[in-house]
């Protein structure tokens, strides 16, 4: 079954690189403009990983992850962050309490991107089985 | 006097004694006839004599009528009379008179020396007063908070503006001990360390102090030992002599220490203010360069496999480097205009044209928020005298402006219409509106309204330079009306080609 990526990003043209990228890969992705419209896709259906930019309207991507990580079931759900404002986010404490598994510089490499998800999809599915 | 009247019957006696003994020679009416006359002789020298001294005791009398009359205001400062009369001689008193004279005018001259001493001395302490006063009324009103401590760390003095931020009841307060005055331990740290120092010169820090409101505010504090007076003397002689002594006099301080406090809550703010501009503008540059990379790649990569796909690819990189283009634009004109270092080239320019410009440059943006674009230009030729560049960025930045801060399906409407003879544009839109507040303070440069920060990004430097660009480039006027939620209204005057001709 095809791996479910959901991108999470209010620039249209981030958004739509990353999905062409990842699509190619081979996943099935799906996006959505701001956090609060990520919430609302991941509470219909939960996506293998979230990839989500930082700073958005309505709910920004700080506060989606802190939201994921009060329910039960989207607890463990890895986060890939893309953000500008990578300075910010390179403290530990937040990437670590928040559970992100790694953090991605604006601007980002496509390819980059695309490995990391494959890697944390793959030690996913090792673990999983 | 007893002895002039003794002398005077002595002389009398004698006198009738010696007629007496003349006329013992003649016969009783001739004796008679002498004695009688020398008897009349000694009369006579009596009633002389007598007349004299009352004409002395007269002169004398004169003396102390003339010496009751010395008025010690009158007295030169040599000590020379003045109005005094000279003295009448008075015979045998002449000398005694003129000591009490002299006697009198000393006292006089010391009199008048205490009062004119005196005089000075009222002067001099009202003076004083006055001056005392005065510092104490400049010093309550200084704008600046300040406190001062002696070396037993109690308040000496705070004036109106300390006792206001620290709440200090300069009367009512049973302890003058700083620590239980002043909440703020380390401004206390402050006072108190430098109170103790051994040698003099400033201590500076900043502090932060909160207010009963529970608003913090941030002063740069500068802490002084204050030496005491003799230690000051001692300072003062010693900067002409050995450094080594006023180390020493230092040294021995007894202490005290005065404290003026600084707001830097407006540098704290602009630094707060440049560093989220620097913030923002990272990020701003960064997200259109992380679209060109992005895609730059992909087309490396050869993920654009069929035509339609590069050339999609190769719009966004385009759009995105205008994009950026823009940006670097934006902070480049406003430093020039704030440095006054910009080159104006304004030419005779159709203003529609240019605003229909700006509408295709920011259509796009519209479409991907499905705002609906509005250009509802007039029918006029509208001539204005215009730097073509600047203008369309103005308009470019009032437009993309509002379509940030509208929601998706909203309307964004650009006007152009001739009023009262100047050429007049407006940019309206259906967005999240501004308070009062914020329409006052939208122009500022890095200002951004906290509520919409999270709605769309922004340098908080579009507005700034579209005022800069309409008001000081071309003369003209941009204001804003606005009600929250109600949306907002931009417009721009500028002054019509003609017009500035004339």
């Amino acid at each position: 079954m095809l791996k479910r990526i959901l991108l999470c990003d209010d620039e249209v043209h981030i958004l739509r690189a990353a999905e062409f990228k990842l699509k190619r890969a081979g996943y099935d992705v799906q996006t959505a403009g701001d956090g609060q419209e990520a919430w609302e896709a991941i509470e219909v259906q939960k996506p293998d990983i979230l990839i989500t930019d930082c700073q958005m309207p309505r709910l920004d991507g700080i506060g989606l992850v802190r939201r994921l990580r009060e329910h039960a079931e989207t607890r463990d759900l890895p986060v890939l962050m893309l953000t500008a404002k990578g300075f910010e986010l390179s403290h530990e404490d937040l990437t670590e309490e928040l559970g992100i598994v790694a953090v991605i510089a604006k601007p980002f490499s496509p390819r980059e991107l695309r490995q990391r998800v494959d890697a944390v999809l793959q030690t996913d599915e090792a673990t999983s089985r | 006097m007893m002895a002039a009247v003794a002398l005077v019957l002595a002389a009398a006696i004698i006198i009738t004694i010696a007629s007496g003994m003349l006329a013992g020679h003649g016969s009783w009416p001739f004796r008679l006839g002498v004695l009688g006359g020398g008897l009349a002789i000694a009369g006579g020298l009596v009633i002389l004599c007598v007349y004299r001294k009352s004409q002395n005791f007269k002169a004398v009398e004169r003396c102390f009528e003339a010496l009751c009359k010395v008025n010690p205001r009158d007295l030169h400062g040599d000590g020379t009379t003045g109005d005094v009369p000279p003295l009448p001689a008075c015979g045998p008193w002449s000398g005694a008179v003129e000591q009490v004279r002299d006697t009198i005018l000393e006292l006089c001259r010391q009199v008048q020396d205490l009062e004119h001493a005196s005089t000075a001395a009222q002067i001099r302490s009202r003076r004083v007063a006055a001056e005392s006063d005065q510092i104490k009324w400049i010093f309550s009103e200084l704008a600046d908070p300040i406190l001062a401590v002696d070396n037993y760390d109690e308040l000496l003095l705070a004036n109106h503006t300390a006792e206001d931020l620290f709440q200090i009841d300069a009367n009512g307060a049973e302890s003058r001990l700083l620590s239980e005055l002043v909440q703020c331990q380390k401004l206390v740290d402050l006072l108190t360390s430098t109170s103790r120092r051994k040698t003099c010169g400033n201590r500076t820090d900043e502090i932060e102090i909160t207010d009963e409101q529970g608003q913090s505010h941030w002063y740069r504090v500068t802490a002084t030992k204050l030496l005491g007076s003799d230690e000051t003397d001692n300072q003062e002689h010693d900067d002409q002599g050995d450094s080594s002594d006023a180390a020493a006099a230092g040294a021995s301080g007894s202490g005290g220490a005065v404290a003026v406090l600084r707001d830097i809550g407006d540098q704290k703010a602009l630094q707060k203010r440049n560093a989220e501009f620097v913030s923002a503008v990272s990020h701003e540059m960064k997200t259109p360069l992380a679209g060109i990379k992005a895609y730059v790649e992909m087309l490396v990569d050869g993920d654009a496999e069929d035509e339609e796909t590069q050339e999609e690819f190769l719009d966004v990189i385009n759009s995105q480097a205008d994009r950026l283009q823009r940006l670097i634009d934006n902070m480049l004109n406003l430093a020039r205009i704030e440095a006054g270092v910009v080159n104006v080239s304004k030419q005779p320019q159709s203003l529609n044209e240019l605003l229909e410009e700006a509408l295709h440059v920011v259509q796009p943006a519209a479409e991907a928020k499905q705002i609906e674009l509005l250009g509802d230009l007039s029918p006029m030729y509208l001539g204005v005298l215009a730097d073509r560049d600047m203008l369309l960025q103005a308009a470019i930045n009032l437009l993309s402006n509002a379509i940030k801060y509208t929601a998706g399906g909203g309307r964004v409407a650009l006007r152009s219409r001739m009023v009262d003879n100047q050429a007049r544009f407006e940019v309206q839109d259906t967005g999240v509106g501004l308070s009062e507040e914020d329409a006052q303070r939208v122009f500022e440069k890095f200002y951004r309204v906290k509520k919409d920060k999270t709605m769309a990004s922004g340098t908080g430097l579009g507005l700034p330079l579209a005022k800069h660009i309409v008001e000081d480039v071309h003369g003209g006027q941009l204001t804003v009306e606005s009600a929250l939620g109600e949306g907002s209204a931009f417009a721009a005057i500028i002054p019509s080609a003609g017009q500035l001709d004339a």
